[in-house]
């Protein structure tokens, strides 16, 4: 078992419920613009981002060995995943704080690329974290956890900020991306289990951990007791929960091709 | 092909005795528990006999290092002989190069916090000495070569057990351990 790496359970996971706030309130500014209703105004959930943004980032630096280093982290760009990941994440903070300043609600165009450049910033992210040691993650399953981090925290963020009108929109998007994720995060590891030998311990690592069926209980139970239009106020930190225990797993469990030397591959 | 240094691994001659491991933490003392060079054995799903073979395995200095290439603050090198070197002062110890090489071979030191590997002791080589590890071994089932150059006819580069991560083209190669003679009393 690999160490959980909290500083970046933290740091992923705020940082991609901010870029689904962000993509949430973008989508709610592009529809304003169209004619529909935009108060509250999207100020506080552009902060919201930004703060959590912040927080997850502050976070990162303690997985650090040397946290005065950070600074030089952007010095490999041609090649390295990392230094990419602090552009992007650094520009899509910056669009924030545009977005935030600018004048006018309905500041669509840095809603937009705030929008587009967190996306792409979470896909970045999860190169970082698709190394060639870890076979099972060796391919785009970061990204579609990670997507699904912004999807699912996204609308349940956004929902705080949103009028009473917006509300049921929020919570079938949330719905949808609940179910989605439960079905992903429960067939991922089966599929595992027909890979190679170190693919198969990470699907039999996830399949005998008891935090993996807790965080898939969750996920599940938030999905059945979200009935209505509005989301409940005990939801927000349940999804929390279950987002920053599924990213836990995530480092911890998957099984190092390493660890299998000397036995078939 | 640039000129490339690589071990030797001769899986016939090993005899699992550790000196190698050994000889490269006399030089350059690891932490506990971290060990530049492991001696990894064989499986009995790939030699199924009663005698035991192992993969004497460190660095293996790939000619497309990951470690290298994911390093965001460029803390390592490739020198001119093909040895990948990490410079520890440079390195902030964000254990990217550990989670990527899928051979393990960069560990993080828990003391100094920043990532260590074999240097494959490229101040012996500029010596005109071989490695610790090479320099040690009992048997001579560890030796270095220039494997751009090299006749390595019947050295294999992917053994049973080894990680093949074709990208990185690792340049360590190996000599297959021999299968046990059975003798049988029809034979004697």
């Amino acid at each position: 078992m690999n160490s959980m790496e909290l500083p970046l359970v933290i740091f992923t996971v705020l940082s991609q419920g901010a870029v689904g706030l962000v993509a949430l309130t973008a989508a709610r500014q592009w529809a304003a613009d169209g004619g529909g209703d935009l108060s509250p105004a999207p100020r506080t959930a552009w902060l919201t981002a930004m703060a959590l943004l912040a927080l997850g980032a502050f976070a990162a630096l303690f997985h650090l060995g040397h946290m005065g280093g950070a600074v030089r982290t952007l010095a490999n760009l041609e090649s390295a995943w990392l230094s990419r990941e602090g552009l992007a994440l650094g520009a899509t903070g910056a669009l924030l704080l545009a977005g935030y300043l600018s004048p006018g609600l309905r500041a669509r165009g840095a809603a937009t690329a705030a929008a587009a450049l967190g996306v792409a910033a979470v896909l970045v992210t999860s190169m970082t974290y698709a190394p060639a040691g870890f076979p099972a993650l060796n391919n785009a399953l970061p990204g579609v956890f990670f997507l699904l981090t912004a999807a699912v925290l996204g609308p349940a963020l956004a929902a705080p900020f949103l009028p009473d009108a917006h509300q049921p929109v929020a919570m079938r998007a949330l719905r949808a991306a609940m179910l989605v994720s439960l079905v992903i995060n429960l067939v991922v590891p089966c599929v595992w289990l027909s890979g190679g030998t170190v693919m198969r311990l990470t699907g039999e690592a996830f399949l005998a951990a008891p935090l993996y069926w807790l965080r898939m209980a969750l996920l599940a139970g938030s999905y059945a007791l979200a009935r209505g239009g509005r989301m409940p106020a005990w939801m927000l930190p349940l999804l929390v929960v279950q987002e920053l225990l599924g990213r836990a797993l995530f480092f911890m469990l998957p099984v190092h091709a390493s660890v299998n030397i000397g036995n078939p591959f | 092909m640039k000129k490339q240094l690589g071990f030797l691994v001769d899986t016939e001659k090993c005899i699992g005795c550790f000196t190698c491991a050994m000889a490269c933490k006399n030089v350059y003392h690891q932490q506990k528990g971290i060990a530049w060079r492991q001696v990894h054995p064989m499986g009995e799903s790939i030699y199924p006999h009663r005698e035991r073979a192992w993969l004497s395995l460190a660095c293996n200095h790939c000619e497309n290092p990951v470690c290298l290439e994911q390093c965001p603050v460029k803390a390592y090198a490739k020198r001119e002989d093909g040895i990948v070197v990490h410079d520890q002062d440079a390195c902030i110890g964000c254990g990217n190069c550990v989670r990527s090489c899928p051979y393990g071979a960069p560990k993080m030191n828990p003391v100094e916090k920043r990532a260590e590997k074999c240097s494959m002791c490229w101040q012996r080589i500029d010596a005109g000495l071989d490695p610790a590890c090479v320099h040690s071994c009992p048997v001579g089932a560890l030796s270095i070569a220039d494997i751009s150059t090299a006749r390595l006819d019947g050295w294999v580069q992917y053994p049973a057990g080894y990680p093949e991560p074709k990208r990185l083209n690792p340049s360590t190669r190996f000599k297959a351990p021999r299968q046990p003679r059975e003798i049988r009393r029809n034979d004697a």
